[in-house]
């Protein structure tokens, strides 16, 4: 049965030196010819909408019209920023007769600061971005929150895409004086890592440390599984066991590097302070072992206590640098197994995905980060540029042109369409790596613009169930942060303050227990920081916040390249009993109190706020009936549980 | 046979929203919700055995060599070196060299099948002819939170969902009023996992597991906020059904998530009943310990488990140990001191439960797994504790149709390593598939390139047991 199976995933096209004719992602960018329009109903706003039309005519499918300003404000807001437009901002793009209303709608959010705030979330979750280190201890990195904060300043400033995969992959081997470039190099930090008591299995650990690296770069930056030939050569992709500790060795004088930014005194200080602390912390623990029954119970209360006094760490950049004496030799490992040494190697490009077929170099290269770092954003890389639009794309589309944006290979999606790929690949590598650049040209088409449902959808769906060719819209649910975010919003108490060290909000004590030290959860004491936006709460892998976890809040364990949107009663629990939710539904009930007079203008208020648009008379109808008997403040909870809400058309 | 008689998805809607009354959701509405729940129950691959599974979770790695492999030469050799044909074994701490520490446990035969168990299972020794001991586990990691993920997910890495995680998705829910995968944590504190270990790693949030609290109201978000009392939330309940209908264009996905709220307040209703043990009768209690002092806490998780299995839940895990190592079944410092007390809190309330299954005929159809992420060492740490151990230890299932009054396979003779039959904890999970209906192969889920399942690329079934 399982031969069978394997047979068969061979005949499927494995990418091996012997297939004559390369898989299409490592085949260079086309310079495709744009469509000419044969249906003039449509605007060609610019060449996507003819790459889609042409997709579309092929099986008879048309375009939908386009999407009215309250739906398009609301859709081109949550896009952008993940936060619902106001009710002012509604109105003055609704009654803007300007020709390029739209344009420069789309053109102030870009510019808005919680731009970075939205799209450098999606970045987080594909380097799968965390504060601690998973595991037993889930040790938490001083200072790891500067690389949240460098990713969503990188948006907002439009750092061309180049510059940013160079800085994240090699940054301190670029400018070891420059703390920028080392809090980016951070980057090569954020994977899990394990460490224990007693006898350490180094060679072990320190292979999935450097593992971690090769990997995590192989999926983000290029769409590719590297990982599958850790233990055998790719069954798919052209990438053979050897290619594989090569491609590792980039990383094998890599070692953790955490600059501490206090002064030698303040140092002093607060290693004295520690010193005391845990010499009491020892002694209640010695005494406890000893102990039994209530007093041990006591031993250990007192030794939390003790935990929890500990100082914070002193503030630090988290990032790594190349250390030579400690360089591990690299040796391609049989089944991945470290007591099963192959010959020793350094560092060699991947068999695919480069234009130059690099000879394997020295292991004691210099800068080798920098080497690869610049391979991958060489402007004719075959699969750099592609893989970032096509995650943009999918940002704005729910899908991308390649479904399976970390999988570029054979085993990946194929694209939908491929010219238009390309296409923007090149716009985007010619715009110098803009970012922002490849928002514009996707919203401003009119295929963005779309309205959902297209008016045959039942037709439509039948010859495309799955909308690859985009015929209308695709509805998508918020995710966690704008769930949580637009709520906070529309209950008026959203702190919108950027930056600084994250955020830790009161969870319910079970889950607290649950962590190696209770004191790894401490509370801010600032209540209004409790109310900043979600992407600045403490990233903690042994802890999710319940709320963000039902609604599909990733769990940083792996690079997350698309989040799941999945519908269950937690969910509904969440949004009906929950205490954020019921807080937030005062508070919004207070505010349209204070913002209107009487049940009509504040169910007005309320589907303006949280839907963009007002309440059809049927929905005023069903309100009004039932602020009759009961309080505006379950209105205003019924208004955070409506699909009107928990979804962008 | 389930007591309470799992009834398919159209019947359960028909009924939970005639009983709402007002709520009652037109058909054709329910039909696309069928469509697009993820928790709609699925067939399985192939017959099934059993619907529901019972985890009895000791964490810290409970001793195979004071429990139920008893190994005379360890005793004989007790304050020795390992002899060097018994080969090498790497520990978390015990250095090289170290002392063979003997068991001071009396063994007897029990049941009919007449296996082996220690006295610290007395009453766990009466169901020994409901029970198959697998004396030949093993794992890949010798440190806690490692072996805990490779228990769960068969990873040593987190990320990985967990077994429980697997099942709901290949199985669906049965459950019309519960979360299909429920963790009942220690109340003693962490475990080195964490919570990942239990997670559903890369799989929808729909398969999370349900981690229960302590107090009468262990699920989250359960309870109303103060104030609110039942009848005027479901106004709000239904304002909000109302509302979304109105908008119209109620497709799949929009018609599951107007389902889950019916579900939602469903599970709210029913939990006060479910969790309140005061409609138990004495006998039954009595029969988990609880009331008791060491037996009380375990003993109504236990009993909680029962009510799940016939509320038709998936995946239950009750958990033994957590805080600090020896509050755990990690016994370092003492073995004695530390296992009696394990034993002492648990024997009795697993007994129960399985004799409590029995009687009213759910264990053919729940499997029950009893074991710990690894053993320990048979040399001494600190002169009478012992050191955590992956090479060879055991865990024992009952139930699900699987063939009670056996054991299966050997460590050697002085408990080092499995050396008969030997079978990874990935065994156990293909085992436990297979009982369910699933097939290890057949049940994946597309990850980063590639097409993950529990079992990584292998797993056989414990043939000598199903």
């Amino acid at each position: 049965m399982r031969r069978i199976a394997f047979i068969a995933l061979v005949l499927a096209g494995p990418l091996c030196a012997a297939d004559p004719e390369p898989h299409w992602s490592l085949q260079p960018r086309s310079h495709p010819t744009i469509p000419a329009n044969r249906s003039p109903a449509f605007a060609i706003r610019n060449p996507i909408d003819a790459f889609i039309l042409a997709g579309l005519a092929k099986e008879g499918l048309t375009l939908a019209p386009e999407a009215d300003r309250a739906t398009l404000i609301r859709r081109v807001t949550f896009d952008l920023i993940g936060l619902p437009p106001s009710p002012i901002e509604m109105e003055a793009f609704q009654n803007d007769p300007s020709p390029n209303a739209y344009e420069q709608l789309v053109d102030r959010l870009l510019a808005s600061h919680h731009y970075g705030e939205k799209w450098g979330r999606y970045w987080l979750d594909v380097v799968r971005y965390s504060e601690t280190e998973g595991f037993e201890y889930d040790r938490h990195r001083s200072g790891a929150w500067r690389y949240r904060d460098y990713v969503i300043d990188a948006f907002n400033r439009d750092k061309p895409y180049d510059r940013f995969v160079l800085e994240q992959l090699a940054g301190d081997e670029i400018d070891a004086t420059n703390e920028e470039l080392h809090i980016a190099a951070g980057f090569n930090r954020l994977g899990p890592v394990r460490r224990n008591a007693g006898n350490q299995e180094l060679a072990f650990s320190r292979n999935e440390v450097m593992t971690e690296m090769a990997d995590a770069t192989g999926a983000v930056f290029l769409g590719l599984t590297v990982a599958c030939a850790r233990c055998h050569d790719h069954k798919f992709d052209g990438i053979t066991l050897d290619d594989y500790y090569c491609f590792q060795s980039f990383w094998a004088a890599t070692q953790e590097h955490d600059i501490v930014r206090a002064s030698p005194a303040e140092q002093a200080a607060w290693k004295a302070k520690t010193d005391k602390i845990q010499a009491e912390i020892k002694k209640a623990q010695k005494a406890s072992a000893a102990a039994t029954g209530d007093a041990r119970d006591q031993l250990e209360a007192k030794t939390k206590e003790l935990e929890a006094t500990l100082p914070p760490p002193l503030a630090a950049v988290c990032t790594v640098r190349n250390v030579a004496k400690e360089r591990t030799p690299v040796h391609v490992l049989k089944r991945g197994n470290t007591d099963k040494k192959g010959r020793a190697v350094g560092p060699k490009l991947l068999g695919i995905g480069f234009v130059e077929k690099a000879s394997e170099l020295p292991a004691d290269a210099a800068n080798p980060r920098t080497t690869l770092a610049t391979a991958i954003v060489q402007p004719d890389n075959p699969l750099t540029a592609r893989v970032m639009v096509n995650r943009v794309w999918q940002g704005h589309f729910g899908s991308g042109i390649v479904n399976t944006a970390n999988d570029f290979g054979v085993n990946g999606g194929r694209p939908s369409h491929l010219e238009l790929l390309d296409w923007l690949a090149n716009e985007f590598v010619a715009s110098g790596w803009s970012i922002k650049q490849v928002h514009r040209l996707i919203m401003v088409s009119s295929t963005y613009r779309q309205a959902s449902p297209h008016p045959a959808m039942q037709a439509a769906s039948a010859k495309d169930p799955d909308n690859r060719l985009l015929w209308q819209f695709p509805r998508r649910r918020l995710t966690a942060e704008d769930v949580r975010d637009s709520i906070l919003m529309l209950a008026g108490q959203l702190n919108l303050a950027c930056g600084g060290p994250s955020v830790v909000v009161p969870v319910d004590g079970d889950l607290v227990k649950l962590l190696y030290a209770p004191s790894q959860w401490a509370v801010t004491t600032n209540r209004e920081e409790h109310d900043r936006r979600s992407v600045y709460l403490l990233a903690k892998r042994n802890l999710r916040l319940p709320f963000m976890e039902a609604f599909d809040q990733p769990d940083a364990a792996t690079s997350c390249s698309r989040r799941e949107s999945s519908t269950h009663a937690l969910q509904a629990l969440e949004l009906l009993n929950g205490t954020l939710a019921n807080n937030l539904a005062n508070a919004f009930a207070a505010r349209l109190k204070r913002e209107a007079t009487g049940p009509d203008s504040q169910i007005d208020l309320a589907f303006r706020l949280a839907a963009s648009r007002p309440p059809t008379a049927r929905e005023r109808e069903l309100a009004v009936e039932f602020l009759r008997t009961r309080p505006l403040r379950e209105f205003a909870l019924a208004m955070f549980n409506l699909n009107a809400f928990l979804y962008v058309n | 046979m389930h007591r309470i008689m799992p009834r398919n998805r159209r019947e359960f809607l028909t009924d939970a929203f005639g009983g709402f009354g007002a709520l009652a959701l037109t058909s054709f509405l329910a039909e696309q919700a069928d469509a697009a729940d993820p928790l709609a129950t699925k067939k399985p691959h192939f017959p099934a055995k059993a619907r529901s599974v019972i985890f009895l979770y000791m964490a810290g790695g409970p001793s195979h060599l004071d429990t139920f492999d008893p190994k005379p030469l360890l005793n004989k050799l007790n304050g020795q070196p390992r002899p060097a044909e018994f080969g090498e074994a790497k520990y978390q701490f015990v250095p090289k060299g170290a002392k063979l520490l003997g068991s001071a446990r009396k063994f007897t035969k029990h049941g009919r099948s007449g296996i082996d168990v220690s006295d610290l299972f007395p009453h766990t020794a009466k169901c020994i002819d409901d029970l198959a001991v697998v004396r030949s586990c093993y794992c890949d990691k010798v440190v806690h939170s490692a072996a805990q993920y490779e228990l769960f997910s068969g990873r040593v890495t987190p990320g990985f969902p967990s077994v429980g995680s697997w099942i709901v998705y290949g199985l669906g829910s049965e459950s019309q009023s519960l979360p299909s995968y429920m963790v009942m944590p220690d109340p003693h504190g962490a475990l080195e996992g964490g919570q990942p270990m239990y997670a559903n790693g890369f799989l929808p949030a729909v398969y999370q597991p349900t981690m229960l609290g302590g107090g009468p109201r262990p699920i989250r978000n359960l309870d109303l906020p103060p104030g609110i009392k039942p009848e005027d939330r479901q106004k709000t309940v239904k304002l909000i059904r109302d509302l979304n209908e109105a908008a119209g264009d109620v497709d799949d996905e929009l018609a599951a998530r107007i389902r889950s709220y019916e579900l939602a307040f469903k599970m709210q209703t029913e939990a006060p009943e479910l969790f309140d043990l005061a409609n138990e009768k004495q006998e039954t209690l009595d029969l988990y310990g609880i009331g008791t002092k060491p037996t009380d806490d375990y003993g109504r998780r236990c009993l909680l488990a029962r009510r799940f299995v016939e509320k038709g839940v998936r995946f239950i895990v009750v958990v033994s140990g957590g805080g600090a190592g020896n509050m755990q079944w990690d016994a370092h410092k003492d073995i004695e001191e530390n296992h009696k007390r394990m034993a002492g809190q648990t024997d009795k309330p697993v007994a129960g439960l399985l004799t409590d299954l029995k009687r009213r005929g759910l264990l053919d159809s729940t499997l029950v797994l009893w074991g710990g992420e690894f053993g320990r060492s048979p040399e001494a740490q600190d002169g009478v504790g012992r050191d955590h151990h992956n090479l060879g230890f055991t865990m024992w299932l009952a139930g699900g149709g699987i063939k009670g009054g056996r054991s299966v396979g050997a460590t050697d003779a002085i408990g080092l390593k499995a050396v008969e039959d030997p079978y990874h904890v990935r065994d156990i999970h293909t085992t436990i598939l297979h009982q369910l209906g699933l097939d290890q192969e057949k049940l994946t889920f597309p990850h980063l390139g590639r097409r993950e399942r529990l079992t990584l690329v292998e797993g056989k079934v414990i043939k000598q047991i199903v």
